[in-house]
Order: structure tokens, then C-alpha cells, then sequence
């Protein structure tokens, strides 16, 4: 099946005062039609920039370095204005971390609502008001012909996501990106929350691309999940095979320190040492090498930097230690990098 | 949501003393004309009578035996108008510049602030009085001259408006959704720039009533125009003999803008949206 | 009243929280932030205190350090109430300093409770200058003492805040709350804002600190995995009432409040197969705690609620042992 969205050898660097961020250094990800797709990773891993990448929202000193992601045939990185504008919101569609500030404060809920819809749908605003509605009863909100009346700060954090995830499938898009959709929710929230987007995607097939730093929400709705680290991806495979038996070092470690329930109460947990190194002076080699328990010299970590390459038919993982194929065939100069400049674990 | 506004404001009460004045001024330049339809420009009566002198006169008239309260009525039409007018143009100027350079920033920014700053280095009256010099003197043109001189304040509001809001999530939301820049400008942006460049126009609408004012009384009013400046420069001479001659027209300038004053400070506490967080 | 005796001190709880009720008054209402809260922390133990945003989980914290008095009620830190100024009213500062300094907080967002002028020296030093301890030669030592113990560099107190990635940030609150030896320590998501790789790193640090100086935790987390870690007994607050309390073992064998039960559910696991078949979701969104519902606070949205939940608040009673818990279902 040919994917629906495909990414190859994506770039996104920050140019600022202090240097060159490499926020994502050459990603590739692929999402086939209905599946959903997570992108993991902490902080400053890159997976929010690469989910902006795609929509092309990134904004100045950040710039798309290189790269093509291809939808329905087109590179969306060579699309003009017009274009891009026209597949944002339409066929590709985005949810936020935090509902409220995703929200025009000025603007009642229902009006925002029907503008998305009119904006790539030559609809009478009657029929684009009772879109609204229906689509708020859609997502699970109790009297919405009055709840499209409110301005967004009357709505409840739930009740806005909701909202939110109703604005969002207005044109019925190929793909939905939900960046940390349940980040600033309760718990018990956030299961009401993901409930709905596995319900949605059941009903109407779209893709969904889940940018979280949550492992237990990836392990709960993902088919899939690429693992990023320092503005790459390290590990990429199905959930239930990658959570089971992590290949690459980060990843197990990620979902050791997750798994609290694995370590008797009270006891020291498994950690991560160390700290990611900086975007702005990545040392050469593995990016994870300094704090990797499995690093070796020999194996190159510190000099050369892991291909990600195939482990299995379904799995890709970029570590020498994991996969013996990842050495490369030929290195790219990376002469911008040194190590010196690293903050080493304290 | 106006009548929320509405409703906000009265409870202030400044705010509400402000409307009131405002209210009067309104009711006086509009109905006052029914009460003293004459000329503003015709003798009346003998000159410088003093107020309660005559019944015909209840304000008195001044050197050329013009009634004082003709004059003082076709004045506030002309303060109010004027000062509405130009602040509107100034708004215009000021939030379209300062709309483009904070959404656009770079370039665009940069040159549109510099000359910002260059109407900012000339002293605003002397601006005023220059422009008018060089144009004929008329209602017009001191409008214009006034909104042309008063927008750079405006301009800058609405830029560091623009420059925090270009980074709210609910603008990268809209940009998420397919909107272009000039929707996102006018639908999502400004409307939440505008509740300070209300506030700054309240208070620049007294501005330009006072500058006006000035620019009458320097002469540089519409000749055929009787504005409170106007009546103010006649009188000048006879500040000792006849201080109501200039005392009246000031007291209704200072008045008038008081009432824009009070008016500027209860908006800007009604929308501020810290202080009505805690009313929902 | 003078205590004498050791054992009698050990009896008595360090901190103890006795009907604690606290209203906030804002211009839309009155809001009921902590509904008749009590519970205990014996020396060095930890309590875990786990809820959902606006829970009053927060509340607590602030109260049992002092930072406000309750409405009504006590807090009670090593058998004197903490508000009650009619006793020993000239002793006052002296008490409440000696207080302070073996009370200490440590916040969700350590940087914006560090000076961002002041160099992490001078900032770990401050709470020793504060309290008068020692001299500076003595006060520099237990700073680089501090930092070594938290696994920061000795160079690290030339350095300022903004310097520091968020782990270290909080290594250095912990530091600062550690500098007067406390005998407590108020944890109100002290790990929240961290990632997984440094916060597990964090959780360590508390847990060394807790075995070698015996300092006891009220641990506040909305996070039930993390507080079961760390706690010898947890206590699940909703919506300004503790609705449950037991040892951490009892809890998690047999949760008695259906509430905790929703949250024990509604926590995605990373090992999916875990969950021992006890699938429950809650409908609906917290009540605004302008207007708390009448009744049992969590009727609004149990799937258990009958018409005496809806009239009748149930109290905190004992189901067995040290077990708790406000449902008019739990025995």
C-alpha cells in the first residue's frame, strides 16, 4: 500500500545568534492511510518541528534545510503559498497542546468553526453553522448548538479539546497531526480524549500523526512509533514489538524509566544518566554516546554517526551496538561538530 | 458583548462621569443649535456684555457683540468633529503601520518604524502648525494636519500588539487551518490588538480637541469656522476686562477633554482583560 | 504544656492537618478550595498526595508550610499550631523561624524560584545566612557539601540559574531545601516539568536523601505511578476533600473509592497487558468549585452514585486498619 504521507531526509535547522540548531537532522517517516503513527521523544528531540515541518509552520530563523514530504503525489516542500495553504486545515489538519491558546479568544466557538470550514469550502454560513454543530455533537459535546455560542475561556479543558478536535476535522482531512493533544489534561481527561481520537479515526480513516513525550499514551493508541532523540530518529517499528523488546539503547532506557511499576516501591529507579547534549554543538558520532551504557569506541560511537537502517522487515533502528548494518557506507563531513563544547552529565 | 462594554463602563464611575460630560457636549453641539440658531459670526447684541447681563445674551457676547453661547455651540460641533475625524485617520495610519511591521517584522519593520520615528523627532504641534501653514487654513486641512501628526503613538501600540500576538497559539492555529496573511491579520490578529488602540484613540480624540484649539487660536483655524480656539484668540486682549471671553470656550475645552480622559481610563480598565478575568 | 521524653515526641506527628478548610474569595464567588482535610505525617515517613488539577493538592502544600492560614481547622507541624497566634504571641518570630527552617518546599518549576541574578552559590548559602548558621568559611563548605550531595560540580556555584537545564535547576531546589537539615520536606510536583530520562534521576535523589537523613516527604504529584513509588502511605484527593487514604500496599491491592479506581484505569501503562481487566472511564468534566455538588462530591460523575450519594456527603471512615475512604459504598 502506498503511503499516505511519506517523509524523506527532512531538515529543519534554527540559525541562531549562538550557531546552527539542528532541530531535525535528516528524519524519515512514512504514514499509511488509517494507521496511526507516534512520534516520541523529550524535549527538544525534534519530534514538535518535524510535525510543524510538514505544514510548513516554521517560522524564521528556523528554515527547512532539505528534504521532501510527499502527499497525494506532491511535495508538499515545493508547494507554492497557495498550494501549502490550500492542503493546511484541508487535507492535513493540526491539534495542540494547549486548546485554549489554540483558540481566538475574541472569537465565539462556533464562528471559528464555520470560518475553518469556509475557508476551503464554498458553503453559505447557514450550512457551514449546522456543519458546526453537527461536528461539535460529533466529538462528544453536550448541547452544542449552545456550547457554539460560548467563547472559548467558558469551555472546560476537556470540553475544549473536544472543540478543538471538532475545528480540526471540519474539512475531513487526510491527516490529522495532534501535537501533545492530551499534554495538559487531567488523567482522566486525557483517556477521554484518546478514546475520542481512536473512535474518530475508526469511523472516517484518517491518519493520525501523535507527537507525545508520553510512552503510555503511545503504547495506548499508536500502531506504530519513531522514537526521536536530538534531532533524529533512533528507533522506529510497531508499538507492541518495539515496547516489548527496545533495540536501541535510548529507547529501553526511556521505557525503563517509564515502567515504575516494574521496580518494588521505594527502590532506586533504572535512569538515564547524563543529559541530551546541546542542538547547538552536537558531538561527533552518536548523539547518544555519552550517556549510552552499550557505547563503544570500537564500534565507532564516538566517531561515526549510526545509519538507520532496517533491523527487520517492519523495524528500523540507527545504533552500532543494535545493528551491525548501521555502519555507514560513507560518512557525511560533519565538520561543524565538535565535542568539546558538550555539557557532559553533571 | 457592546453592551456588556456598556454596562462595564457605567459602573465605573469616572468612566460614567466621562460618558455624561461627553453626552452633554453632544446634546449641546446637536440640540444647542435649535436653541441658538443664529450666526456664530453676527453681532447680536452690544460687545462685551457679561454673562446674565441680558436675557437675549445669556453668555454674554464678546468684543464684536457676537453671542457667546451661538459661539460656544458651533464650537463643540467643530471640536467634536474635528477631533473625531482626525483620530480616525490617525487610527488608520497607526494601525495599518504598525499592523505591517509587526506582523511582517525584517525589512518591512524597519523601514516602516524608522519613519515612524521621523514623524516622532518633530514636535507635534509645530508639525500641525507647519502643515497647516502650507495648505490653506480650513476644517479640513487642520484635520488632517492633526490626524497626520497624532498617529505615530497608535503605530507602535499596535506593532508590540502584533509582534506578542504573531506568536500566540491561536495564530498558529489559524495558519494551521490554511489562512492567509491578510485573513490572519484582520480576522485573528487584530481584533485582539484593538482593545489599547480604543483606549490610546479616546485619549487622542482630547489630544487633537486641544490642538485644534491651539491652532485656532493662533490663527491658523478655518476663518470661516467659530471653534473654541477661535473664540479664545478673539478674546485674548481682553483677558483682564472680560476673562469670560476666553474663560468660557477653556472651561468647556478642559471639560470635554476630561470627559475623553475619564472615558479613555474607564475603557482601558473595562478591557483589560486581567482586571475582567476576575469579574468571570 | 512541655514535652518531655523522646517517646513522647516520636508519638506526637510531625505534621498533622486537623478539619482544614480554606475558601478563597474572588470577585466571581467564593471558591472551596480544601474541604475539612486532615491527615498525619509521622517523622520520616513519606505521604503521597495524588489528584487531578484543582483537587487542592496545591492548597495543602502551601498550608502545611504556612504560606497561608486555613479558614478553620489546624495544621499542626510537631504538635503546635502553625496560625494560632493567641499563645506565645512575643516568641512568634523567633518559633516561626526555627519552624521554617525545618519545614522546606521544593516547587514544580524551579526556575522561577531561584533568583535569576543571584550565582547558585550565593542562592544555597542565602538559606544559612537566613538562619543564621554558622560562619563563612563554615557556610561555603556546606555549599559545596550541597552541591556534591545533589550531583552537581563544585564550579556549579559560580554559575547562574539560567544556565542549568531543568534537572539541574531542580537539583539545586532540592539543594536549598536541603541547606537547614529540615525535618520535612513539601514535594508539589517536584518532578512534573521534567523528562523521563532526568526525572527518574530526580526520584533517586529524594529517595537517597530520605534513607540517609530520615527526612520525611509530603509528596504531591497528579502522577499515581510516581507517588506509589515514593510513599509509604497515599492519599487521593477530589476536588478539596481527601476521598481516600491508606498504606500504599492496601491501596493498590484494594482501591475502595471508585474515583481512585478511574484514575488507577485511566493512566496509560506502557506495558498494556497489565491492567487486570478493571476498565473503567469517567464521563464528564470536574464541577466548578465555585458550586461543589450537594451530596458525595465525585456523584457527578460516579457510575455508582445512588440517591444517597446525591443528598448525603459520606465522611472519610475506616475500612479496615489503616485504610480510609469516603464512598457510601466502601464498608
Amino acid at each position: 500500500m502506498a503511503a499516505l504521507l511519506s517523509i524523506r531526509g527532512l531538515r529543519t535547522w534554527f540559525h541562531t545568534r549562538a550557531g546552527i540548531a539542528r532541530a531535525v537532522d535528516d528524519v524519515n517517516l512514512h504514514l499509511q492511510p488509517g494507521e496511526t503513527l507516534a512520534l516520541a521523544g523529550e524535549s527538544g528531540s525534534g519530534k514538535s518541528v518535524t510535525a510543524y515541518s510538514i505544514l510548513r509552520l516554521i517560522q524564521p530563523p528556523g528554515r527547512i534545510e532539505a528534504g521532501e514530504i510527499m502527499f497525494n503525489g506532491t511535495n508538499l516542500l515545493t508547494l507554492d503559498d497557495r498550494g501549502i495553504r490550500n492542503v493546511r486545515g484541508n487535507r492535513v489538519a493540526m491539534i495542540f497542546q494547549e486548546p485554549l491558546s489554540a483558540f481566538n479568544p475574541v472569537q465565539k466557538v462556533g464562528a471559528q468553526i464555520v470560518e475553518a470550514i469556509r475557508l476551503h469550502r464554498r458553503v453559505s454560513r447557514r450550512a457551514a453553522y449546522a456543519r458546526a454543530v453537527e461536528l461539535l455533537a460529533q466529538v462528544g459535546i453536550p448541547s452544542p448548538g449552545a456550547r457554539a455560542h460560548e467563547f472559548p475561556h467558558r469551555l472546560s479543558g476537556g470540553m475544549r479539546q473536544r472543540a478543538m478536535i471538532a475545528l480540526a476535522l471540519a474539512c475531513e482531512p487526510d491527516i490529522l497531526i495532534a501535537d501533545e493533544p492530551t499534554t495538559a489534561l487531567d488523567v482522566t481527561t486525557q483517556a477521554q480524549i484518546l478514546d475520542l481520537l481512536k473512535s474518530l479515526q475508526a469511523r472516517n480513516g484518517m491518519g493520525l500523526l501523535l507527537i507525545t513525550h508520553d510512552l503510555g499514551v503511545v503504547a495506548e493508541t499508536a500502531d506504530r512509533v519513531a522514537v526521536m532523540y536530538a534531532g533524529r530518529v533512533v528507533e522506529e517499528g510497531p508499538v507492541d514489538t518495539l515496547f516489548s523488546r527496545p533495540s536501541h539503547p535510548y529507547t529501553a532506557g526511556l521505557l525503563a524509566a517509564v515502567a515504575i511499576d516494574d521496580v518494588p516501591p521505594g527502590e532506586r529507579l533504572p535512569e538515564i544518566s547524563g543529559m541530551a547534549p546541546s542542538l547547538l554543538a552536537m558531538p561527533q558520532g552518536c548523539a547518544f554516546a555519552a550517556r549510552c551504557p552499550k557505547a563503544s569506541a570500537a564500534a565507532g560511537c564516538f566517531t561515526e554517526s549510526p545509519v538507520f537502517s532496517s533491523l527487520t522487515l517492519q523495524r528500523h533502528v540507527a545504533c552500532f551496538a543494535a545493528n551491525p548494518a548501521a555502519s555507514p557506507v560513507t560518512v557525511f563531513p560533519r565538520s561543524a561538530m565538535r565535542d568539546d563544547n558538550v555539557r557532559v552529565a553533571a | 458583548m457592546y453592551l456588556a462594554l456598556l454596562k462595564e463602563l457605567l459602573r465605573n464611575r469616572a468612566a460614567a462621569a466621562g460618558l455624561a460630560l461627553l453626552l452633554a457636549t453632544l446634546l449641546a453641539a446637536t440640540l444647542g443649535r435649535f436653541w441658538f440658531p443664529g450666526d456664530p459670526w453676527e453681532m447680536s447684541g452690544a460687545p462685551m456684555l457679561w454673562p446674565g447681563d441680558d436675557a437675549a445674551n445669556p453668555l454674554g457676547t464678546d468684543l464684536m457683540g457676537r453671542d457667546m453661547a451661538t459661539g460656544l455651540v458651533s464650537g463643540a460641533g467643530v471640536s467634536l468633529m474635528i477631533g473625531l475625524v482626525s483620530t480616525l485617520i490617525a487610527a488608520g495610519a497607526g494601525i495599518t503601520i504598525g499592523a505591517l511591521g509587526g506582523f511582517y517584522r525584517g525589512w518591512t519593520d524597519a523601514f516602516l518604524m524608522r519613519v515612524t520615528e521621523l514623524f516622532q523627532t518633530v514636535p507635534q504641534f509645530v508639525l500641525a502648525v507647519v502643515l497647516v501653514a502650507i495648505f490653506k487654513p480650513s476644517v479640513a486641512t487642520a484635520t488632517f494636519a492633526i490626524g497626520i501628526v497624532s498617529w505615530p503613538p497608535t503605530a507602535r501600540l499596535v506593532r508590540s500588539e502584533f509582534l506578542a500576538l504573531r506568536e500566540r497559539g491561536f495564530v498558529e492555529a489559524a495558519r494551521a487551518l490554511g489562512m492567509g496573511d491578510f485573513r490572519l491579520i484582520v480576522t485573528q490578529i487584530l481584533p485582539n490588538a484593538l482593545p489599547p488602540v480604543i483606549v490610546i484613540a479616546a485619549l487622542n480624540i482630547a489630544t487633537a480637541i486641544q490642538t485644534e484649539a491651539a491652532l485656532s487660536f493662533l490663527g491658523l483655524g478655518d476663518p470661516n469656522v467659530m471653534s473654541w480656539g477661535t473664540i479664545i484668540g478673539n478674546g485674548r486682549e481682553q483677558v483682564v476686562d472680560a476673562w469670560y471671553i476666553c474663560g468660557l470656550p477653556g472651561i468647556a475645552i478642559v471639560l470635554v477633554v476630561l470627559a475623553f480622559n475619564l472615558l479613555g481610563e474607564g475603557l482601558n480598565d473595562a478591557l483589560n482583560p486581567h482586571l475582567r478575568e476576575k469579574e468571570t | 504544656m512541655k514535652e518531655t521524653g523522646t517517646e513522647a515526641a516520636a508519638r506526637t506527628p510531625l505534621l498533622e492537618l486537623i478539619d482544614v478548610v480554606k475558601r478563597f474569595d474572588t470577585g466571581a464567588g467564593t471558591v472551596h478550595a480544601l474541604n475539612g482535610v486532615s491527615f498525619r505525617i509521622r517523622r520520616g515517613e513519606t505521604l503521597g498526595l495524588v489528584g487531578e488539577s484543582g483537587c487542592g493538592k496545591s492548597t495543602v502544600a502551601r498550608l502545611a508550610v504556612g504560606i497561608y492560614p486555613p479558614t478553620s481547622g489546624s495544621v499542626r507541624f510537631d504538635g503546635v499550631d502553625i496560625h494560632d497566634t493567641t499563645t506565645h504571641q512575643h516568641l512568634d518570630r523567633a518559633a516561626k523561624k526555627a519552624r521554617h527552617a525545618r519545614m522546606q518546599m521544593v516547587f514544580q518549576d524551579p526556575f522561577s524560584s531561584l533568583n535569576p541574578r543571584a550565582r547558585i552559590g550565593r542562592i544555597l548559602e542565602e538559606p544559612l545566612i537566613v538562619h543564621r548558621r554558622g560562619n563563612k568559611r563554615d557556610r561555603q563548605e556546606r555549599v559545596a557539601w550541597l552541591l556534591e550531595r545533589v550531583g552537581l560540580k563544585p564550579e556549579a556555584a559560580a554559575r547562574y540559574p539560567h544556565e542549568f537545564s531543568g534537572g539541574q535547576r531542580q537539583r539545586v531546589g532540592i539543594a536549598r531545601a536541603l541547606a537547614l537539615r529540615p525535618d520535612i520536606m513539601v514535594c508539589d510536583e517536584a518532578v512534573s516539568a521534567l523528562d523521563v530520562s532526568i526525572r527518574a534521576q530526580i526520584l533517586n535523589l529524594l529517595l537517597d536523601l530520605r534513607r540517609e537523613y530520615q527526612v520525611a516527604y509530603l509528596f504531591i504529584s497528579h502522577d499515581l505511578s510516581i507517588v506509589r513509588h515514593m510513599s509509604d502511605r497515599v492519599a487521593v484527593m477530589y476536588l478539596g476533600r481527601i476521598v481516600e487514604l491508606a498504606l500504599r500496599d492496601d491501596l493498590w491491592r484494594q482501591p475502595c473509592h471508585p474515583y481512585t479506581q478511574a484514575l488507577m484505569s485511566a493512566i496509560p501503562s506502557v506495558r498494556p497487558g497489565r491492567k487486570n481487566g478493571k476498565w473503567m472511564r469517567l464521563e464528564g468534566d470536574l464541577p466548578s468549585p465555585f458550586a461543589p455538588p450537594p451530596g458525595c462530591r465525585f456523584q457527578t460523575r460516579c457510575p455508582f452514585a445512588e440517591a444517597r450519594c446525591r443528598s448525603e456527603e459520606p465522611l472519610l471512615k475506616r475500612v479496615e486498619g489503616e485504610h480510609w475512604a469516603a464512598c457510601h459504598h466502601c464498608a
